[in-house]
Parts: structure tokens; sequence; C-alpha cells
């Protein structure tokens, strides 16, 4: 058998270089790019059996209330192609229980801690922001303003601009120990003028995207499959326009983005830091593949090792678009 | 604690042309495995479909390395696990759920003892593959079921064999007459509740679609008997995080509460389902 030529020493020396995944993210410094998403990952404790939370970049809570939430009546979700609607109705502890009994479990977990933000008004979301601020073992918030406003006839608070100045601005100033993310919803026509609202009022970091609104059709009945008639779609399926927001956001705003939407592998998530992302959320994988985050670090660290990449954040925003498009087409 | 294990595919038998006993190796899991429990089974590469299928664990053999489990194709998903042969792998996650409330170990000689419930399975349709493991167990407790067993037809009379092999008594409806009785399930249980208890009354295990667990709880609530339910329910994670998978539930104090099927249950008492 023939012997394979030895590599040049440069390249040896390169595949052998530890890959340094640590990445800053505004005032957040995180192990490595990859975090647990909202709604997903419970309250981090259920995915013990699993993995170990020190693995992680950070995860994020269920979204929390002022005050415990039923949620929907069932049927709550609906596996769509490549993806799934839910209409879970927000359901959670309430900030009390999770500052009591959820927040403490995690003192020693060894990983970022962020408290996911949601309120049907302002107030509402201010109370939550106020009872974090401060508190020992939570390294930030995420503002989900994909909620409906109760005051405004339900309208999402994320898709109107002057109700994002100011549930933001109220939530800055209610927690000003602690770093905001503003998660956007991407059920707007131009994601981009949500995300200059959340920075003019003062948002750390963006994180972006939320689920689509989406339905399913049982036809035999000719019922909507959900009992919330309407429901977020997730998973796979979304990944192509997630990834286009995240582009088009990161063109048009100077703020860090954690970027999210249907990632299932370290590919996926490096192509989101290659669009502008300086690190990821994964959600609907860790359903259906329980360790699939943390596996998902190790395969990054991997690709960098392979491609010579010394250090994961240096992919961050680097895509390389056509020549005289600074910001790609803006129609097919 | 559940394991997700790459669970080798050993045996895959279609028993008819809907109904598959498939045998996956998976020793750590089978150990740990409690009747009434459940795993999420991967029933193909890739995203399509994307979410993990939940089913019961139906038996965990002799030698306790493998568990097996008795499906029905009704879907796109099942139907992909049919096509899975020998030496696959997939990606089972379990035992995860609560598993029956048990009896204890009957002392020797004592299973007719007054105050002893006989255990009473009462399967509808591919319900019944919750119930080889659990029969199993109770005659180990030195108990006594008996399998009530309604279907819509004949072919759908699935895995009788794993009963009749434990010398397990059986009773059958369908409800066209095909085998057995013909009718609903409950028409095997309304004598049996009629009776006058002797030695201690019975006590109901169940399994079955939403009607016909409805029907039976109602009854065994009416007639003041124990019962434990199987539910089933649309189960995205199977570990009691995304919340989809909840039942209406109304304690005995305080207000209803949606409880979740996959970490709460599977098995609820049928007093507490508010459906
Ligand atoms: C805890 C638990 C244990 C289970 N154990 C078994 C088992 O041992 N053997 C077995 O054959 N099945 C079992 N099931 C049901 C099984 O999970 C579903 O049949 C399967 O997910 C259907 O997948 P599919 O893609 O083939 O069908 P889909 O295309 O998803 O659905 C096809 C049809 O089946 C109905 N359906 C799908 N899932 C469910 C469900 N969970 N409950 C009721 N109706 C459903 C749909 O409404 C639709 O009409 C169990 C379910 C749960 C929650
Ligand atoms: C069942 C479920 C519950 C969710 N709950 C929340 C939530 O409470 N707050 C929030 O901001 N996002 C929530 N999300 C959205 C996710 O965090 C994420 O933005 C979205 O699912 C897209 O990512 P994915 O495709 O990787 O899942 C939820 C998603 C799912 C599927
Ligand atoms: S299936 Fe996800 S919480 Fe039960």
């Amino acid at each position: 058998m023939k012997r394979r030529a030895a590599p040049p020493r440069s390249i040896a020396r390169r595949a052998d270089a530890p890959v340094d995944l640590a990445v800053d993210v505004g005032p957040l410094r995180l192990r490595n790019p990859v975090l647990a998403a909202s709604g997903t990952f419970g309250y981090g404790t259920e995915f013990l059996p699993y993995l170990k939370l020190a693995d992680l970049g950070g995860f994020v809570t269920k979204g929390l209330s002022p005050r415990p939430r039923r949620g929907n009546a069932p049927p709550r979700t609906c596996e769509t192609a490549a993806g799934m609607l839910n209409a879970i109705g927000l359901a959670n502890v309430g900030v009390d229980a999770f500052l009591e009994e959820k927040l403490p479990a995690l003192r020693d977990c060894g990983t970022v801690v962020i408290a996911n933000v949601f309120g049907e008004t302002r107030d509402e979301y201010v109370q939550v922001a106020r009872r974090l601020n401060g508190a020992a073992g939570l390294h930030g918030i995420e503002l989900n303003l994909s909620c409906p406003n109760t005051e405004k006839g339900g309208i999402a608070f994320g898709v109107s601009p002057p109700l994002i100045e100011e549930v933001v601005g109220a939530v800055r100033r209610a927690a000003p120990d602690l770093p905001l993310i503003v998660k956007l919803t991407p059920n707007i026509t131009d994601i981009a003028v949500a995300a200059r609202a959340a920075k003019v009022a003062g948002a750390d970091i963006l994180s972006l995207v939320n689920t689509f609104l989406g339905m399913a059709v049982d036809l035999k009945g000719r019922r909507p499959v959900l009992d919330n008639v309407v429901g977020g779609l997730s998973g796979p399926a979304i990944k192509p326009l997630a990834l286009y927001m995240v582009h088009r956001v990161h063109r048009e705003i100077d703020l860090p983005i954690i970027g999210m939407g249907g990632i299932a592998s370290a590919v996926d998530a490096l192509e989101f830091m290659v669009a502008g992302s300086s690190a990821v959320q994964v959600g609907t994988v860790n359903f259906f593949d329980p360790t699939a985050s943390t596996r998902m670090v190790g395969d990054m660290e991997a690709w960098c090792r392979t491609q010579g990449v010394r250090r994961v954040r240096d992919l961050t925003g680097t895509l390389r678009l056509p020549a005289g498009m600074p910001g790609g087409r803006s129609a097919p | 604690m559940p394991f997700d294990v790459p669970a080798r595919v050993l045996r895959h038998e279609a028993l008819n042309p809907e109904h598959f006993l498939i045998t996956l190796e998976a020793p750590r899991l089978a150990r740990a495995a409690r009747p009434g429990q459940f795993v999420m089974l991967q029933v193909r590469e890739g995203h399509d479909p994307l979410l993990r299928r939940p089913m019961s664990i139906c038996r965990v053999p002799p030698g306790g390395r493998t568990v097996q489990i008795l499906y029905k194709v009704v879907g796109e998903g099942t139907r992909y696990l049919s096509h899975q042969p020998a030496g696959a792998r997939l990606k089972m996650l379990g035992p995860l759920g609560n598993g029956f409330a048990l009896p204890e170990r009957a002392p020797r000689q004592t299973a007719r003892r007054v105050g002893t419930r006989r255990p009473i399975l009462v399967a509808g349709g591919i319900g019944v593959a919750v119930f080889p493991f659990l029969a199993e167990t109770l005659q180990r407790l030195g108990r006594r079921p008996l399998l009530l067993f309604g279907a819509r037809a004949h072919r759908d009379l699935a895995g009788l064999q794993l009963f009749r092999a434990r010398r397990i008594p059986l009773r059958l409806a369908t409800e066209d007459g095909s085998a057995g009785a013909r009718g609903f399930v409950t028409r095997l249980l309304e004598p049996l509740l009629r009776e006058k208890p002797r030695n201690g009354g019975v006590e109901l295990y169940v399994c079955g679609p939403t009607p016909m667990m409805r029907a039976v709880g109602g009854l065994a609530v009416d007639a003041g008997v124990p019962c434990q339910l199987a539910l089933e329910s649309q189960m995205p994670c199977g570990i009691g995080v995304c919340l989809g998978c909840v039942v209406r539930c109304a304690p005995q104090v305080g207000e209803p509460v949606y409880r979740r099927v996959c970490t709460e249950g599977p098995i609820f008492p049928a007093a507490e389902v508010a459906w």
C-alpha cells in the first residue's frame, strides 16, 4: 500500500491548534456560541439526564410572566413538513416560582442563564424585569416581543415600532443591571424596522427569530388542528426564512445578533454566524434530539479545525456578497 | 433515569399487514423500564418526519437486554418505521413517564385473600400494547390479571399470543362480531363491575382510544373501583419541556390544571382526568 504523503507542516500545525469557541455577544461572554432557545429547554434541569449544561454557551428559560399561567387548551401542537406548529399559550410557573425554585437549582450549572420575559401589557414586562434584576445566578434577560398586547387589541408588541420602543425602554429602566436581549418576531413586513426600534430603546443584543404564524387544517373534520386555530411554526422548515432575516438585520443594524430558526446541526449554526450572528439558539431540535445542542458544539469545533478557522467568532458576518450588492438582491 | 441510545433492531415481525412487533437492543434502557412507561422512537433518519414517536414498552423479554414495541401503522411515521430492517439503528429515548402504580407482592398462596383486588386490564385496539409487560409483572407479584380486549374487528386483536404464552385469561369483543362478543369492551366489563365484590373486588388498568377510556373511566369511578388510565396525546418531546402534551385534570382540591401526559403521566387515576 502506498503511504500518503505527510501534510505540509504549516497545515499540520494548524489542524492541531485548539479552536477558540468563545464569543462575546455585546456584554455577554459565552464559552461557545450555542444556546438553547426559550420554550424548548424548560428551566434547564430537565436536560441534566442527557447533557452537561456547562458544555453549552448558555440557555434561555421558558417565557416568564408575573403570575403562573396554565396556557391554551389542547391540542397545542401539530407536526408539519420538517417543522411543527405550537400554541402553548405561554404556560409557565411565574417569575416568583422561577426565582424561588428554578433559579437556585441552577447556581452551579456552569453556564450562562438567560430568563425569557413576556407580558400582556407593558407593566407586566416591567414587573417581571424588576423582579429579575439583580437575581443571583442570572446573566441576562430576553424580551419576547411576540406576545399579544391586551391593551392594544391583541396586536403583538413586536410588530409596532412605537410599542417596541415603549416596552424595551421601560424594561431597560426596570432592569438596568442585566444584559438586555430583545427577541424579534418575524411576523412583520420588514424586520429591520423592529430591530432599529429595539436599538433606539436601549437593547444590548437582538435575538431572531421567534416562530412564524401558521396553521393546519384537519380536512375530514374541516376544523383547525390546533384548539387555538393559529400557532407558531418552528423547526428546519423555517431555516431559510430565518437566515434571510438575520442577514437583513445584520446589514442594517449595528447590534450583536443571536440567530435562530430551524438550526439542527453545526453546519446550520455556522451558516447563521456567517450571515451575521455572533451566537445561535437551538430550539425545536431539542425535542427530537435532546443531545443535539452539545454535540453541535463539538461538531463546530471539528469543522473549524478542518477548515483552519482558529477562532469561531471570526466567522460572524463573513458572508461574501456579489460585488456591487451590499445588502444582497432586494427582489428575487 | 432515561437514556438516549442508538438502538439496534434485532427482530421486526409483521403480525398482520398493519401490526408489527419490533425488538430493539438497549440494555440499560431495558433494565430501567417499568410497566406503563414509554420511549420516544425515531422512525427514520432525517427531518421527514421531524419528531420521534411515543411508543409504549410492550415487553422486556427475558435476559433484560431488549425492549419490544407493538405498534399499528396509522400514518407516515409508523409506515416508515415498519420498513426498518433488522440491523438498522434507531435513536430511542427512555424509559419515560411514570408507569403504572403496582400493587404490593401478594404473600404466597393468598392471591384470593380478602383485600386483594383482582387486576383487570382493559384494552381498546392498539392500546393493548402497554399490557404484556404489565401482565407479566403482575403475575410475578403473585396476581392473576384478566385481559378484556375490544377492537373493531378480528384483525385488530393484535398481540394475543403475547398473553396466551403466559396463560393470561382473556375475553374478547369486536364491534363487527368477527371475534368474541359483539360490541364494545365495556360490554365485557359491565357485568364484572356489577358482581358483588368477592375477595377484595377488582382494580382496572385501561388503555385505548380516548372515547373508550372516557367510558371505562366513568364506569369505574361510578362503581368506586380503582382505575388507572394510560393516556395518549400528541407528544413532541416526551421529556416535559415543550408543554404540548397536556390533558385537563381536576384535582380533588383546587382549580383544574393542565398536566403533561409525558412526565406527570402517561398513567393517571381515572378520577383525576377532566377531559
Ligand atoms: C405514551 C404513548 C404511548 C403510545 N404507545 C403506542 C404503542 O405502543 N403502539 C402504537 O401503535 N401506538 C402507540 N402510541 C400512538 C403512536 O405514538 C401514534 O400512533 C404515532 O405517533 C402515529 O404516528 P404516524 O406518523 O404514523 O401517524 P400520524 O400521521 O402522526 O397520524 C395518523 C393518525 O393517527 C392519529 N394519531 C397520531 N398520533 C396519535 C396519538 N399520539 N394519539 C392518538 N392518535 C394519534 C392522528 O390524529 C392521525 O389520525 C402511543 C402514544 C403515546 C402518547
Ligand atoms: C413549543 C415551543 C415553545 C416556545 N416558547 C417560547 C417562549 O416561551 N418564549 C420565546 O421567546 N420563544 C418561544 N419559542 C420560540 C423558540 O424559542 C424559537 O424562537 C423558535 O422555535 C425558532 O427556533 P427553532 O426553529 O430552532 O425552534 C417556543 C418554541 C416552541 C417550538
Ligand atoms: S411531550 Fe413535550 S411536554 Fe410532554
